[in-house]
């Protein structure tokens, strides 16, 4: 009974009211069709109340009365979902700026003593409608998405049923209760219309565009400088607390804050299990890493020959990154003639690592700055950054027993021993050595 | 030993060490070029906005090979805040390098260097060097790909220089290198070093530099900056403090916001930022802070001796510039350091474009 009473029998009272009332007012008590200025008893608030509102809900105004008139064209638009979410939004940030205005023209009005003459109670059950309003358009925009999309089919067609005098609300009984008040109070505020401040929308100030310049003369520098010392001090003092107690309030928050996220930050995450072990995994596993790193070097202090890579591992084109005597990146390639061939990888350049891929000119080349290196001779390439050569590194290739039976030395010399065998070559094992006084420099 | 004595007692007259000359009874000159002014103080900001987050990451940071990557992790990741805090510093630190710039170039071109304020100058010439090493120092921390590169490429450049010297001592440079480093390559021995340069020395040296700093400063009052006569000036305090505190203000606001809302290394790709992996190439993509560009874009076109001769004759110029632009004019200063400003954007933002084009492509 109360939904029918709500959704049918609310609407054609309200409608029959704007339009008695409206017409009464319009015609007995012409005079009162505005709402009453306040400009001149307060204008600060005003600017920061009234412009946000009155922007906010024209585009708000704007966006229910445009589905209504053209609702293919609406449908057209909000098919995309970029314009679909631009129109949302745009509604949205209306809505905010509707409620700050709203709550700075009510803050102004009960606490502004000035602005009493101008007030009625009526003023105030507006305002406290408005909001009301406002606010559950919002919840109805947050909560139930997109009702660009679905308010079309569903609250037009009931309003296309209420003027063509056929009443449906086959889609609105339903709703949930936010929309179903934001509806509901919709018709109480079009209700309130002539009997309130309300009635200024319809006299639209457009001669104001068209009319002559006046100037309001309220204060000036001159007048404001001639104001009684006693004015003067009372000015200053108020500004003086005023500044206090902005600095203070701004320090206050800022300390909360600040104390309680670095409260947080140093008393850190408490993990869950899981998330502990994970962390604990990949720490373990950095320090094997540098425990590989450090059995390497001692590696190095101890042995004079270190195994590398046996030779059948070893590929031409791309090479093998092993670490040489000084811990430093080299790479092993093998030759044409099947033995290895061994290459400092630290760029002579400025120390960054070379590539391990030969090009199609059997260059290989140092990402940093563009050398390229002949792999054969370590030479650079002409108009490379550096003119230094990679060092060869000093090499044994090693039978399966132990003998030697070709080595390479750091000025990139190759020999081979009588014990070399080409027939059985994939068993050999390429060692660096300890290349004592010929050091890389 | 009396010109020593006279030439003290000239950049620290005694008899204006009170708060009568040093704050109360300071002006500032107003005029075109005052918007400079601030630059110093925005910086000042900067650095106690560093202090504050570098101790607060400190609690957290482990600086060691196989730690420090990891618990930089966990400071982005874990820790409540601890990316904000990561990020202010981060950002901060380039804001702070930019600052100095700004505040360099404005000064030289305010002929803020000229007697008494020598001292002054030369404080802020250390200084400089100190926030360039913190920049150095602060990058190898995180000892991810781009950080351990870039540091092995800057000190590779000291080892450089060998190869023009005289064979006697030519080994001098590795040598110094070395000893900076810790041992032959870029690792654990070159981590402490830096986190100690980074945490403990630079800072050390810039409390008492900048000590020196604002104490001249407050000393000898602002220079007037620009030619003619000064027609206006404000009071230091409290009109030009409260100003100069509404500006470090919105500094903050600046930096916060960037910092909750942008993370520093987003510019780089993701592989350099990576763990370091020694036995690795190095991957594309190597590049010193942005704020080295300027020294390493003609480092990769020009010979070395040229860039190198260039940059320590730079630091000479510029430690000398009180005695050698004495008698020079504010206008061609002026001239000069917009000269520079003009390199230094040209090459920051364009040097790889130039680069390019110089070297043909790739």
């Amino acid at each position: 009974m109360i939904i029918q009473f709500l959704f049918i029998g609310l609407p054609y009272a309200a409608i029959a009211a704007v339009v008695i009332g409206t017409y009464y007012r319009l015609t007995r008590k012409e005079y009162t069709v505005s709402s009453l200025s306040s400009q001149f008893l307060e204008s600060t608030f005003l600017k920061w109340g009234s412009v946000p509102w009155h922007l906010g809900i024209l585009v708000i105004f704007i966006g229910h009365l445009v589905p209504f008139l053209l609702p293919d064209l609406w449908a057209d638009l909000v098919k995309h979902r970029p314009i679909l979410i631009a129109l949302e939004a745009v509604g949205f940030v209306a809505g905010v700026m509707c409620v700050l205005g709203l709550v700075v023209l009510i803050i102004r009005r009960i606490f502004t003593s000035t602005l009493q003459l101008v007030t009625k109670p009526l003023d105030f059950v507006v305002y406290v409608l408005l909001l009301s309003q406002i606010l559950l358009g919002l919840v109805t925009a947050y909560s139930y998405r997109y009702g660009s999309v679905w308010a079309p089919g569903t609250v037009y067609a009931y309003l296309y049923g209420i003027l063509r005098l056929s009443p449906d609300m086959t889609y609105v009984q339903d709703m949930p209760f936010v929309i179903q008040a934001h509806i509901a109070l919709a018709w109480v505020i079009l209700m309130l219309i002539p009997f309130t401040r309300l009635i200024h929308m319809f006299s639209i100030p457009l001669e104001y565009l068209f009319r002559l310049p006046q100037k309001v003369v309220w204060t000036n520098e001159v007048r404001w400088n001639r104001r009684s010392e006693r004015a003067q001090y009372m000015e200053s003092r108020r500004y003086f607390f005023r500044g206090v107690a902005g600095v203070t309030g701004a320090a206050g928050l800022l300390s909360f804050g600040v104390l309680e996220k670095s409260g947080h930050y140093f008393q850190g995450q408490t993990l869950d299990d899981a998330k502990e072990a994970t962390l604990l995994e990949k720490r373990l596993k950095r320090m094997k890493l540098t425990a590989e790193e450090k059995s390497y070097e001692l590696e190095r202090l101890k042995n004079d020959a270190i195994f590398i890579a046996d030779l059948k591992e070893l590929q031409p084109a791309t090479g093998k990154y092993f670490i040489d005597y000084e811990m430093r990146p080299a790479l092993a390639f093998r030759d044409a003639k099947g033995l290895p061939n061994l290459l400092s990888a630290k760029c002579t350049h400025l120390g960054c690592t070379v590539g391990k891929d030969v090009d199609g000119q059997g260059r290989i080349v140092c990402p940093c700055h563009v050398s390229y290196f002949d792999i054969g001779t370590g030479v650079p390439q002409a108009g490379s950054p550096t003119e230094i050569p990679l060092e060869h590194i000093a090499w044994h290739l090693r039978a399966t027993d132990g003998t030697i039976v070709a080595h390479g030395t750091p000025d990139g010399t190759v020999a081979t021993t009588a014990a070399y065998d080409a027939a059985k070559s994939e068993t050999y094992k390429v060692f660096i050595i300890k290349s004592k006084g010929v050091t890389v420099a | 030993m009396t010109s020593v004595w006279e030439f003290l007692a000239e950049r620290f007259p005694v008899e204006k060490m009170d708060l009568q000359h040093m704050v109360q009874g300071k002006t500032v000159p107003v005029h075109r070029m005052s918007w400079a002014y601030y630059l110093g103080g925005i910086t000042l900001f900067l650095f106690l906005i560093q202090v504050v987050t570098g101790l607060m990451l400190l609690f957290y940071y482990q600086p060691t090979v196989n730690d420090a990557y990891e618990s930089v992790q966990y400071i982005t990741e874990e820790v409540p805040g601890g990316h904000i805090i990561r990020n202010l510093h981060a950002w901060s630190a380039s804001a702070m390098i930019f600052f100095v710039l700004a505040h360099l170039v404005t000064t030289f071109a305010m002929k803020a260097f000229a007697k008494p304020r020598e001292v002054t100058w030369l404080a802020g010439i250390g200084l400089l060097l100190i926030t360039f090493g913190f920049g150095f120092s602060g990058y190898l921390l995180p000892w991810n790909q781009i950080a351990v590169n870039a540091t092995k490429i800057g000190l590779q450049s000291i080892e450089a220089m060998g190869q023009y010297l005289p064979a006697s001592m030519a080994h001098l440079p590795t040598q110094l290198k070395e000893i900076i480093q810790g041992e032959a390559s870029v690792g654990q021995a070159t981590l402490s070093r830096f986190f100690v340069l980074h945490v403990v020395v630079l800072p050390l040296l810039s409390f008492g530099l900048i000590g020196i700093h604002l104490f001249s400063v407050q000393l000898h009052g602002m220079s007037k900056g620009v030619p003619g006569e000064v027609k206006k000036t404000e009071k230091f305090f409290p009109t030009f403090i409260i100003k100069d505190f509404s500006t470090w203000g919105a500094v903050f606001f600046i930096m916060f916001i960037l910092a909750v809302t942008l993370p520093f290394d987003a510019f780089f790709s993701f592989p350099l930022m990576d763990p370091y992996n020694a036995r690795g190439s190095t991957p594309d993509g190597i590049k010193p802070e942005w704020y080295f560009y300027m020294v390493y874009s003609p480092l990769e076109m020009l010979p070395y001796w040229l860039v190198m001769l260039a940059v320590n004759g730079g630091i000479v110029v510029l430690l000398l510039a009180p005695w050698i632009f004495q008698h020079t004019s504010i206008k061609t200063l002026r001239t000069l350091a917009i000269g520079f400003a003009f390199y230094f954007v040209i090459i920051t933002l364009f040097g790889d474009v130039i680069y390019h084009l110089v070297k043909g492509g790739m």
